[in-house]
């Protein structure tokens, strides 16, 4: 019985270093109130997290820097788990929340909201002070999810008709994709100076429109999702053998692939509405997960929704700390951060895994 | 016991049938063994059995039951498959053979599970494999893992497509006698394509020679004739008999 042993060793690893992971979370989101371009003492920031401080301090923790830290393991960790289940069920390494188009379609229904209908949707947050303007604060991220949604609706159902053959899927998204990218660029070509600025600053990302409301819905549809994938582990493990034994196994393969890839992208509909566009999350902490910790989904899909928290936060801390009082984008803070940590991962580790 | 009549297949609306009304009978415990040139429909019957494709028309039946209306899950239960080219992922070899009973289990593997696999992991003499990297390991012994995968599915019916194609001699004859001992020892059907004419006659009980999508022959090792080989697969071959056994050899 020694490989029990063995084996027991395993799984015991897996789970410390789950548990590991979840304390980082843990403890770097709560590191991550600290920073920001207020300048604010740790002192007084810790005052203001326990109750105390002035107005503006505490409106600063709580109003901003709490929601938006919020986001960052929420969004992360959806953004993340998508790529993961884009990659298994489209047996694809490159599949990513961007694969069916969904970004593109969502940066199209913004950019029509803040060009077509400007004036009023000029403010790019979520923020109730939008309403002064008589503008909804929301009409921007409710275009972009209309959008969004509408484009994976579309491909989905072109795909019904060739029974989700995973190259169908991710060629039809990337067709739709540039359809919508097509049609931002005739947009902003019409836009006037201040619609096409607003239009492009909304794209870049950025989690700072995140409000208490918002990290709510988001934390709902995550969940869904997340929930969905840990049950369906094994059958996506059963998907590695390739698709045809996995359905001698008897999983439902077009079943499992559609209601994957739907969630996945209702996730990231509701993510990059909300926040704008935030790229690469989906490919690099899948692909990390999976070179450290092997292709085992009752693993990968957790690691890699606390790997995806954590990168968010990381970025976004950096972002608001060199932004000089106004963040960077995140998207490209993301990208800046993790790429390097991804080439070194790839090509550090020997080769041998299959269709990693 | 399997029946297979007159199954129909096209991998497109309008392309060329691959299957032009195949049939064929298998006893319970019975070796079965399909013969024919590549492109023959060897490979695309058996994806029709194992649900992998659905065929346009014909009946599949097991048992009295129909195999082409069952559930997935029910299906997985009474046929197997060890493919020809074997992917694990990197999971390792326990999980891997854990993973056959996924019909079973659906979400989460039980106590039962576990014990099944053991169970078949220590029959096979794969334990002291069962924590490594199921596709870190050789051609051979990926195989056996494959074998014992299919086993965890606790099946009546085994399809393997071509399970010596990619092996040496010394792994030829080890796998062969590991399908043999299953069919003998627990009564599993098995159905088999093979190239090799002899390693067919000494696996086989039953033989199956296709051609252009239908059976065209089936019967025990008599229908292994000159003639018949010339039809199938429009080459010569000369049948010699040694220590009363029959062996086929190339005439070139």
């Amino acid at each position: 019985m020694n490989h029990m042993i063995e084996l027991e060793k395993k799984h015991r690893r897996n789970t410390g270093i789950m548990m590991a992971m979840l304390v980082a979370v843990i403890v770097i989101g709560a590191a991550c109130l600290f920073v920001g371009s207020s300048n604010m003492s740790f002192g007084d920031a810790l005052d203001a997290l326990l109750g105390g401080g002035n107005d503006a301090q505490s409106r600063i923790i709580w109003k901003i820097r709490v929601p938006r830290v919020l986001a960052a393991i929420i969004a992360g960790a959806g953004l993340s788990v998508a790529g993961l289940v884009m990659q298994t069920t489209l047996n694809n390494a490159m599949a990513s929340p961007s694969t069916l188009g969904v970004s593109n379609a969502a940066v199209f229904g913004a950019n029509l909201s803040i060009i077509a209908f400007a004036g009023g949707f000029l403010s790019t947050g979520n923020n109730l002070s939008s309403f002064d303007v008589g503008a909804n604060p929301y009409a921007t991220s409710v275009l972009a999810f209309v959008f969004s949604s509408l484009s994976v609706l579309l491909i989905l159902g072109l795909c019904k008709v060739r029974s989700f053959s995973p190259n169908v899927v991710v060629l039809s998204g990337m067709a739709i994709g540039s359809v919508w990218t097509a049609a931002t660029t005739i947009l902003q070509f019409y836009a006037t100076d201040v619609g096409l600025s607003a239009a492009v600053v909304w794209s870049f990302g950025d989690l700072g429109r995140a409000t208490y409301r918002t990290d709510a819905i988001m934390a709902a549809v995550v969940l869904v999702g997340v929930v969905f994938f840990v049950l369906m582990a094994w059958k996506y493990n059963a998907l590695l053998s390739g698709e045809a034994t996995a359905r001698t196994m008897g999983v439902h393969v077009e079943g499992l692939r559609f209601v994957s890839l739907l969630l996945a992208s209702v996730i990231t509909a509701v993510c990059v509405s909300f926040l704008g566009v935030i790229g690469f999350v989906g490919v690099i902490c899948p692909h990390v997960t999976k070179k450290l910790l092997g292709q085992d989904h009752r693993v990968t899909i957790p690691v890699s929704c606390m790997m995806g928290s954590l990168l968010l936060l990381l970025a976004d801390t950096l972002s608001r700390s060199v932004g000089n009082g106004s963040a960077l984008p995140v998207g490209a803070i993301t990208s800046l951060l993790g790429a390097p940590f991804f080439i070194a991962i790839i090509f550090g580790r020997k080769e041998g895994h299959h269709g990693c | 016991m399997l029946k297979v009549e007159d199954l129909r297949f096209s991998y497109s609306k309008h392309g060329k049938p691959v299957l032009n009304g195949a049939s064929l009978e298998l006893k319970q415990g019975e070796v079965g063994i399909l013969l024919g040139k590549n492109g023959s429909g060897k490979t695309t019957l058996f994806k029709n059995l194992l649900g992998i494709n659905a065929p346009d028309s014909g009946s599949v039946t097991f048992d009295g039951e129909d195999l082409l209306k069952m559930k997935r899950r029910d299906r997985a239960r009474r046929i197997a498959y060890v493919p020809q080219h074997i992917h694990f992922g990197d999971l390792s070899v326990f999980d891997s053979v854990l993973m056959g009973r996924v019909s079973y289990f659906g979400m989460k593997a039980g106590q039962e599970d576990y014990e099944t696999v053991e169970k078949i992991l220590q029959d096979m003499g794969l334990q002291e494999f069962a924590s490594r990297s199921a596709e870190a390991l050789s051609g051979g012994e990926k195989q056996k893992i494959a074998i014992a995968r299919a086993m965890a599915q606790e099946p009546k019916l085994m399809v393997f497509d071509e399970p010596t194609g990619n092996l040496d001699i010394a792994n030829e004859q080890l796998i062969i006698a590991e399908a043999k001992k299953l069919a003998r020892e627990k009564n599993i059907s098995i159905l088999s394509s093979l190239h090799d004419f002899n390693q067919a006659l000494s696996f086989g009980d039953k033989f199956f020679f296709m051609k252009d999508g239908v059976v065209k022959y089936a019967g025990g090792k008599e229908i292994f004739t000159e003639d018949i080989i010339r039809d199938i697969f429009d080459a010569d071959v000369q049948i010699r008999s040694i220590d009363g056994r029959s062996v086929i050899l190339n005439t070139f």
